[in-house]
């Protein structure tokens, strides 16, 4: 059993739309799972109920685990589902005059030429909520057209008699010269006095007035929400008694102090789906596998794949909120975590000549798969699982919810009717299709990382992650499969592995033809000096022990799209940095897009300081072996061929250095793993079921 | 009568593939030809590559039929078929590791500037697919700076290099004297050279993964997928055309005026024949005028991909595009004319856009004629202000000469059945898939300032759906004196509407010197912009679809909240009346001025 390096425990929560996952680390390293409802209205009574169900289980009281805990880490999806639904404050959009636009027209794009049925998006900002401001700035930093202040005096005026709750500023080429954001910063706390507003040079100095707008303008829609939130919560925490120190996960997957992301919420924007990547690191890790970690969360409804590669987790500036598209552009970095709309409610149907469909529709948690018996009658891929005889109608959920075996086989029925086969091979097709789209999402992130999957592991969390994920990693030829046990609360287990960061950007274009050494290490300066204000918080709280990395995104000459490369030190001051920087981007190139150009000339464009403090690092110990039962046997299909004999084995009864080889099929409390017939699990030290697939 | 289907594949052996099966390789293949589009999006070097995505990738089989296209450009969807038939055609001796460019409208390519590489696929011996990739270069080394070459009166003035399936790779290596020709001739051979390599990333990467298929599945599966595919694709599409009415429709469009080239502009004639009863629609262009003397004459591919793309328009959006489905579509093209098949060694070097976007908006509004709920109104057209081609050099990297086409302007969408128009549309060969230049990315990169581009109010085609607005665009060199190439349309000729909706506004580009003198810009030509003068153009907004008295006030109400339409024209075009403002955020309808408006409206119609 792995000894603990903690002395103190740590609590992990991780508030869904739906439910509130809670993880207890004791000192010891053992994990205790809690789950309650969300209850949005006053976040802390679910978290309550969550903590409680862990306590129970571990026969403490609430104040006793509260009192034990050192430190308590946050992720929360309340600024993700505001921006998605849209209730966030009314909010004014001040830009360059000319250029009112910037929301509207976005960077173009669509999906497909010929589909005239949907809907132009509707900007982040409204259009009539738009302020233009006259000035102007070169992308040299010259000012074109001085700030007119009195007509930004009297925008504000306007802003002040109507209403607005926030107020977002991005000006071209603010990043290359940040005063009449400055000045305007000034003006709006003169005017506005107590407004909550956001300047584009000071939240995000990236290029491309569009993403660098939406961040900003997403990040003031937020601000009054977030704040009362993370204020709230602080409150009913100490209220409860708890003493140590609370941290809230982020967009990068890691985690910050409260005043820090109550400056700027939005980075706690999609930080659910960043920690799925810094849990697949650490259990990847405990297991010795050095390979590249590709780790799926499979929910009800969508399924998210995220890379990381030599212990570094992929960063993106493009992740959208929504759709692609139609969606909104976060515009900061993000792990790079990307979703597709396939998950065990994902419903099958057939389209006018008969060919197999799986998703995006799904049947959600409510009615849910027909098996749900919640008044579902569509088959989902859950429905087919069940066919497969994947899935015991009496344990589902450790016995917790009853599934309609019967609705599930008659729902499945109807499709394998149409298509003519039977209803196994109908079930089996529904999970085959539903296989390979998600086979097409993991393929998407290995191609735009230059990634072979042949080369890389799987960590499979989610509920339904064991459902298919050894299938899933054998068509991939991956080298293995990890499922934690504690698979079904991936997000609050990475949260429990998380280090604290901060990150702070500049933008400072220069090419590798005429590098500006000067330019960049004084951009790198600013970066350490924002860094060091962060450093200095946490140092007088406790946290000292920092390192810091620096990145660059850079291009080959007109180039659009960026390529994020390591620098070779902090600053950039000698010849041989520079040469290594030069060359460390035509090898990322050359990597990803198996070609580089080194007769080209690279353009660096923004650069990114990264602070980190390790967290004490938890060990996991196992938990398994409590008690003993005979494996049982259950008819289930692996192929469209018959149905084999197949044990099905209770997790609980397994011990470390266990083997169940398949067919076979593990039964979690919270989460299910199938063992296709050639296939062996193991189960580690490290409480986590290993599938070694390199033969 | 020219029918588009070619002969069967060889008969396999296998038996029909389980359901299963043909849905798990239709999500394979879907991801080989996405993994090409990928690789080329973010290897590309040129704007028109990585900002517009003006380029495609898909596969065909063997015997040269469409299999696989993703996502591609509808100007695009069809051709690289008869570009790899006319590979084969051209060698007897296609090896693998070969690699082909081809760019020759003659036989099969869009326009001289779409470069396409094809690499023969082959398993075990056999040839078995191609893999394509077809980008639009920045530059090809026409006469002058622009791969849009109007005036040029054969291909000779038109002056690119022109590669007739012409190989560039043996066992994997380049054939260097072909590059070195190309690195010659064409300006910015460096940006021309990355476009390359992007192209031979994406074909390659293609390659690699049919081989693992192929590995996987052998080909006697992958045989009787491509058979069935080809069934499944025909089965939607004739699916599709069977729920049309029955009709002949005859529809007439025109792009602008060209003088001197053509004073009375280019008239664009189409037939459409729906048979309902077969599933079948058949288009007939050889109503056309005969070839011109100038550049803008279409290629058989653009004649055919474009008034077919007219059609996918209007039917369900997931009908794959393919040489199943062009079963279903009889095309009547005659050898000598604009629109049809280009007879040698005239020009079709605009052929793309201008003719073909005006040849896609006749074809989709001609389908409204079959009723209320078909077809859609005419996109917004023309390559106005916000998509020239500039040039000139860089004062701020050693003077180094620069040439791209600027992306970052817009044209309004039509409006449908269903939708008011997409505002980043672009044009509609593009139909919104291009992405928008960023202002500062585009200052960056090139001396160029831009001092405007918002979206325009009240000049959207009015309808039950309308159109989308096009934007004002004004910008000048920020150094050198910046050469403007342009070939615009819609500077007479607007996007229509149908079904009673209205028409787009017009165009227009405006020079404005440094003392702020305006004079109007020629619509086709090339100008140089010293500093501090300025190219100012107001871009087109898409057609409405039907009535715009039955457009629901609620909607009014919103266009106006939003400035998309002012006051007096919702008014005086949708009959909606007000009450409060939208300063105060107390703007509504007044429901019973509105109706009574719009009874007056509809009664001084009739009268």
């Amino acid at each position: 059993m792995a000894q603990a390096t903690s002395s103190g425990w740590r609590i992990s929560v991780d508030t869904g739309g739906t439910f509130t996952d809670v993880v207890i680390a004791d000192d010891q390293g053992h994990f205790t799972i809690g789950k309650a409802l969300t209850t949005p209205a006053r976040i802390y009574q679910g978290l309550e109920a969550a903590l409680l169900a862990a306590a129970e289980s571990l026969g403490l009281g609430l104040t006793e685990i509260l009192a034990r805990s050192e430190i308590f880490i946050y992720g929360t999806t309340r600024a993700t589902n505001a921006i998605v639904t849209g209730t966030i404050a009314k909010t004014a959009f001040l830009t360059t005059a000319g250029f009112p636009d910037v929301l509207v027209l976005r960077e173009g794009g669509k999906f497909n030429p010929h589909d005239f049925s949907k809907p132009f998006p509707k900007p982040y900002v409204p259009r009539r909520y738009t302020f233009e401001i006259d000035e102007r700035i070169d992308a040299a930093g010259h000012v074109v057209r001085p700030l007119d202040e009195e007509q930004a005096a009297a925008v504000l005026r306007t802003v002040a008699a109507r209403g607005f709750e926030a107020c977002a500023v991005s000006l071209l080429w603010a990043t290359a010269n940040p005063a009449h954001e400055q000045r305007l910063g000034a003006l709006i706390e003169a005017e506005l006095p107590g407004l909550p507003y956001t300047l584009s040079h000071a939240l995000n100095p990236i290029l491309r007035e569009y993403r660098r707008a939406s961040s900003v303008a997403i990040d003031a829609s937020i601000k009054p929400l977030m704040q009362a939130h993370l204020r709230d919560l602080q409150a009913d925490l100490r209220a409860a008694g708890y003493q140590g120190e609370i941290l809230v996960s982020t967009t990068i997957g890691g985690c910050i102090d409260v005043d820090s992301v109550i400056a700027r919420p939005i980075h706690t924007v999609r930080s659910g789906p960043a920690m799925g990547p810094v849990a697949g690191r650490r259990y990847a890790a405990l297991e010795q596998r050095s390979e590249p970690v590709l780790v799926v969360d499979t929910g009800g409804t969508t399924f998210d794949v995220s890379l990381v590669r030599d212990g570094t987790i992929a960063i993106t500036q493009e992740t959208w909120l929504g759709e692609r598209f139609t969606g909104h552009m976060l515009g900061i970095p993000a792990v790079d975590a990307r979703s597709v709309g396939a998950g065990g409610g994902s419903i099958a149907w057939l389209d006018a000549a008969n060919l197999l469909h799986v998703g995006p529709q799904s049947a959600g948690a409510e009615p849910g798969p027909a098996c749900y018996g919640r008044g579902g009658t569509a088959p989902t891929v859950t429905d087919a699982a069940l066919v497969l005889g994947y899935l015991d109608p009496d344990f589902f959920l450790g016995g917790r919810m009853r599934l309609d075996a019967e609705a599930a086989r008659q729902a499945v029925a109807r499709v394998a009717g149409s298509l003519g086969i039977g209803t196994e091979e109908a079930a089996f097709s529904i999970f085959a299709v539903s296989n390979e789209i998600m086979i097409n999402a993991i393929k998407d992130i290995t191609v735009s990382e230059g990634i072979n999957p042949a080369e890389a592991v799987i960590v499979a969390g989610g509920g339904a992650a064991g459902l298919n994920i050894v299938p899933i990693a054998r068509e991939l030829a991956c080298r293995g499969v990890i499922v934690p046990r504690t698979a079904s609360v991936l997000s609050a287990c990475g949260m429990q592995f998380s280090d604290i960061q901060a990150e702070a950007s500049a933008s400072a274009p220069t090419r590798s033809d005429a590098f500006d050494r000067r330019r960049v290490n004084d951009a790198l300066a600013g970066i350490d000096a924002r860094l060091d204000t962060f450093a200095e918080r946490l140092a007088a709280r406790g946290f000292a022990a920092a390192s810091r990395h620096y990145r660059v995104d850079a291009h080959y000459a007109a180039q659009v799209w960026d390529l994020a490369v390591d620098l070779p030190a902090a600053r950039i001051d000698n010849d041989a940095h520079q040469a290594a920087l030069i060359e460390a981007f035509h090898d990322a190139h050359r990597r990803v897009f198996e070609v580089d150009d080194r007769a080209s000339p690279i353009e660096f464009l923004g650069w990114t300081g990264r602070l980190s403090i390790a967290l004490p690092e938890i060990r996991i110990a196992g938990t398994g072996g409590q008690t003993t039962a005979a494996p049982a046997m259950r008819a289930v299909h692996f192929d469209i061929g018959g149905p084999v004999p197949t044990a099905i084995v209770r997790g609980d009864t397994l011990a470390a250095g266990a083997v169940v080889d398949g067919p076979a099929i593990i039964e979690e409390a919270t989460t299910t793993l199938v063992l296709p017939p050639g296939t062996r699990a193991t189960l580690s030290a490290a409480d986590s079921y290993v599938v070694d697939l390199a033969n | 009568m020219k029918p588009l289907q070619t002969e069967a594949l060889d008969q396999g052996t296998g038996s029909a593939l389980s359901p299963m099966l043909l849905a798990v390789l239709a999500n394979r293949f879907d991801g080989v030809v996405r993994e090409m589009t990928n690789t080329m999006l973010r290897t590309g070097r040129s704007a028109v590559i990585n900002s517009a995505r003006d380029f495609s990738c898909g596969i065909t089989t063997a015997d040269n039929e469409l299999f696989a296209t993703a996502e591609g450009l509808p100007a695009h969807t069809y051709g690289l078929n008869l570009q790899t038939a006319a590979m084969c055609a051209f060698h007897d001796d296609i090896a693998e590791g070969d690699a082909y460019l081809h760019n020759d409208p003659y036989s099969g390519n869009s326009h001289p500037a779409d470069h396409t590489l094809i690499v023969p696929v082959f398993w075990q011996g056999e040839h078995v697919f191609n893999v394509c990739a077809k980008a639009h270069q920045a530059d090809i080394g026409n006469s002058l700076p622009t791969t849009y070459h109007a005036a040029a009166k054969d291909i000779y003035e038109e002056g690119a290099l022109i590669f007739p399936a012409v190989r560039v790779q043996r066992a994997r290596q380049n054939v260097d004297d072909i590059i070195r020709m190309c690195q010659r001739r064409i300006r910015v051979p460096d940006y021309w050279y990355g476009d390359f390599l992007a192209m031979l990333a994406s074909v390659r990467t293609g390659e690699k993964r049919v081989h693992e298929i192929f590995a996987k599945y052998g080909p006697d599966v992958l045989r009787q997928f491509v058979r069935e595919w080809f069934d499944y694709s025909e089965a939607r599409m004739r699916q599709a055309l069977r729920g049309l009415p029955t009709a002949t429709i005859e529809r007439r469009g025109a792009h602008d005026p060209l003088p001197p080239m053509m004073p009375d502009g280019i008239p664009v004639h189409v037939k459409l024949t729906v048979d309902a009863e077969n599933g079948e629609v058949e288009i007939d262009l050889t109503g056309n005028i005969d070839n011109m003397d100038n550049g803008l004459n279409l290629s058989e591919s653009c004649s055919i991909s474009n008034s077919v793309a007219g059609v996918f328009n209007c039917l369900p959006p997931d009908i794959p595009r393919n040489g199943g489905s062009y079963r279903c579509v009889r095309m009547k093209l005659r050898e000598g004319a604009a629109i049809g098949i280009p007879k040698f060694p005239h020009s079709c070097s605009v052929a793309t856009t201008n003719v073909s976007d005006r040849l896609l908006n006749t074809v989709q509004s001609a389908l409204s004629d079959l009723g209320e709920g078909y077809g859609l109104a005419e996109g917004g057209v023309g390559m106005g202000a916000g998509f020239c081609v500039i040039s000139g050099r860089d004062a701020r990297h050693d003077d180094h000469a620069y040439v791209n086409q600027l992306i970052i302007g817009n044209n309004g969408g039509p409006g449908g059945p269903v939708c008011d128009g997409w505002i980043t549309y672009g044009i509609p060969v593009v139909a919104g898939l291009m992405y928008r230049d960023s202002v500062e990315i585009s200052e960056l990169s090139y001396p160029i300032h831009y001092r405007e581009i918002r979206l325009t109010q009240d000049t959207m085609g009015t309808g039950r759906r309308r159109g989308a607005p096009g934007v004002r665009i004004t910008y000048g060199p920020s150094h050198h004196p910046m050469t403007v190439v342009f070939a615009a349309d819609g500077q007479v000729n607007p996007a229509r509407g149908v079904r009673g909706g209205g028409d787009g506004n017009i165009g227009s580009m405006h020079i404005i010197d440094a003392e702020g003198a305006v004079t109007r810009a020629p619509s086709v030509g090339q100008i140089t912009l010293p500093k501090g003068s300025w190219l100012s153009g107001i871009e087109l907004a898409g057609g409405g679809y039907g009535d715009p008295l039955d457009r629901e006030p609620e909607l009014v109400h919103e266009d106006v909240l939003e400035r998309y339409v002012s006051l007096d024209h919702a008014r005086q075009a949708y009959g909606v009346e007000f009450m409060g403002s939208a300063d105060d955020d107390t703007l509504a309808v007044d429901s019973a001025a509105t109706a009574a408006l719009r009874d007056a409206l509809r009664h001084a119609r009739s009268n």
